[in-house]
């Protein structure tokens, strides 16, 4: 019987669809029991999603426009 | 903090596919059009991997540079904005490289704790995930994940930013850091473990980490 470690250390290849079906045969088995672990799956995967929306950013205006004639000086002189 | 409003991406694809062919043909406009659209991904990679403005501007403007000088070499088999990701990606780990910087030790990633057993020490009070799907995000939130992110060990913070944040393959990862995917998705599952717990300790106790 798996325990809450060896279950959560299959979480990754678990997601990714990349656990062998007796690993998840028991991580089923585990889950089923396990309410607390059930929580961390999902939590665990809602983590990189949450992730990704707290650490978008844009480029400001002003670093925009220097980015364009940066672009502009640089392929003017190339051609 | 910002959350962008993007067109659909077969939308956003077929247009840029548009704007390459053009591009490649020598039109300036088109260029800058397929700078305008891919140029906030493109600082916002190198502002979450170097943690520098100053950085992350140089890093956008040689990565657009650097796709200008080989447009005509681009054979569209990939999406454009796949291309210069991935081009912004090298370009920031580079800079990354020549940095010395004072590295947090792995046994310093927090992660959940475990009885002798192997059961977790601590239960999750409760599961917080729809409210991750469902809510605005809180900035204090945004602040606890910021932080908890840049505490992570450099390896850690690459492999998490590239993956989770920027949507790149293992594979590419494995190209881009010369790691092994085994070594990249064990780093990939403590950085999770870590955030989840920066996350979860926002949710239930109500502040952030420490």
């Amino acid at each position: 019987m798996y325990t809450c470690k060896d279950s959560i250390n299959l979480l990754l290849d678990f997601l990714d669809g990349e656990l062998t079906p007796e690993d998840t045969q028991h991580l089923r088995e585990h889950l089923q029991g396990c309410s607390p672990c059930v929580d961390f799956l999902r939590t665990y995967r809602a983590t990189p999603g949450l992730c990704k929306r707290a650490l978008a950013h844009k480029m400001p205006q002003e670093m925009s426009t220097k980015l364009t004639e940066f672009l502009r000086s640089k392929i003017k002189s190339a051609s | 903090m910002s959350e962008q409003v993007a067109p659909a991406p077969e939308d956003r694809q077929e247009e840029d596919r548009l704007l390459l062919s053009r591009a490649q043909a020598g039109d300036m406009a088109a260029f800058e059009a397929l700078v305008e659209a891919h140029r906030d991904k493109v600082f916002g990679l190198a502002l979450r991997m170097t943690r520098s403005e100053a950085d992350a501007a140089e890093i956008a403007q040689d990565s657009f540079l650097s796709a200008y000088q080989h447009l005509k070499d681009f054979r569209g088999d990939a999406a454009f904005g796949s291309w210069v990701h991935r081009i912004a990606a090298n370009h920031a780990l580079m800079r990354l490289r020549h940095r010395r910087v004072v590295q947090a030790a792995e046994n310093e990633i927090k992660g959940p704790e475990f009885t002798d057993w192997g059961s977790l020490t601590e239960y999750p009070e409760r599961d917080w995930s729809r409210d991750a799907e469902e809510k605005a995000l809180d900035a204090e939130l945004g602040q606890a994940i910021q932080q908890s992110a840049d505490r992570l060990p450099e390896g850690y913070r690459e492999v998490f930013l590239l993956k989770d944040v920027e949507g790149l393959s293992y594979e590419q990862i494995s190209e881009l850091t010369g790691d092994s995917v085994p070594a990249i998705k064990s780093r990939l599952h403590r950085a999770r473990l870590a955030l989840r717990e920066a996350i979860d300790q926002f949710y239930n106790q109500g502040n952030p980490q420490e």
